[in-house]
């Protein structure tokens, strides 16, 4: 959908992802749009040293997020919001209605 | 001209600044090198962030760094006489949402250093405490506006439109607290 725009499909993937949800690290985005981890990788590196994008580690794991500091963050994120209500009613939500609250360990659903 | 291991931060900045001006490349001190510049070391840091106004293909900043004998490794340029290193962040030159259009040149010995101006670093600063509550921005922006005279007015203003508020209130407590800073 934005690919003429962002270059790749990879892009689009990965910032449609982290516009859901929030954030996302590169072996979630590859899972969910089976695509492969070091494409999701690559394309997270790139935005990152562009400045859209932002990391830190929990654990073992980089996570990104948009970086508030970036001055065209505001036109980005509707742009991609808006790119999101055209996908696929499945898919749009397969990734905005994730559980995001809490599971205590062990618990037996 | 000095040798580069004889070079101040700052002057290793005006001097690659320099060079890369002489390349058609324009680049501007910003991030925590500047809070050195401002505070007369009070607080030191080793990177030497240089924003890349125009987006200039790195391959060009790459061929120009080397003619001074920077080497790039993992994004950063090195240079064997010195510790700082330099990087360029992408540009445009923000804070925030908002562009960067006063710029200051400092004459050194080195060459002419262009930075952002004590305000727009105080507000780089006070941006990374409002989006990530980072204490140590915090610290740094008073640090730089005890040491400067900075535009208050346009700081609360430029809080106001990016939704901080209530940050700035706490940085102008914190400021006042100090009684050393000048109120445009």
């Amino acid at each position: 959908m934005l690919e003429p725009l962002l270059g790749s499909k990879g892009s689009e993937k990965v910032l449609i992802f982290i516009v859901a949800r929030d954030e996302g690290y590169a072996r979630e985005i590859s899972q969910f749009f089976d695509m492969d981890i070091s494409t999701a990788q690559n394309q997270l590196d790139k935005l990152e040293l562009g400045g859209i994008l932002v990391s830190h580690t929990k654990g073992r794991t980089r996570i990104y997020t948009f970086n508030p500091r970036y001055p065209f963050l505001k036109e980005l994120t509707q742009l991609l919001i808006k790119a999101l209500s055209f996908y696929p009613e499945n898919e749009r939500e397969k990734l905005v209605m994730n559980r995001r609250r809490p599971r205590r360990r062990g618990k037996v659903l | 001209m000095k040798s580069i291991n004889k070079m101040t931060q700052a002057e290793i900045a005006a001097y690659v600044q320099s060079h890369l001006r002489e390349k058609g490349i324009t680049v501007v001190l910003s991030g925590g090198a500047c809070v050195s510049i401002y505070t007369a070391n009070k607080y030191i840091s080793a990177d030497i962030d240089l924003i890349d106004v125009y987006s200039v293909a790195r391959n060009k900043i790459k061929t120009a760094m080397e003619e001074i004998g920077f080497n790039e490794k993992n994004r950063y340029f090195v240079h064997p006489d010195t510790k700082h290193i330099v990087e360029f962040p992408p540009g445009p030159l923000s804070v925030g949402e908002e562009s960067v259009t006063q710029i200051k040149e400092i004459k050194l010995a080195t060459g002419i250093l262009s930075v952002i101006s004590p305000t727009d670093c105080v507000k780089d600063r006070l941006a990374a405490y409002y989006f990530w509550n980072d204490q140590q921005s915090l610290a740094q922006a008073l640090l730089v506006a005890k040491h400067n005279r900075i535009n208050l007015t346009d700081i609360k203003k430029w809080s106001q439109a990016s939704g901080n508020i209530k940050g700035f209130g706490i940085f102008l407590k914190k400021c006042s607290s100090k009684k050393k800073s000048r109120l445009r």
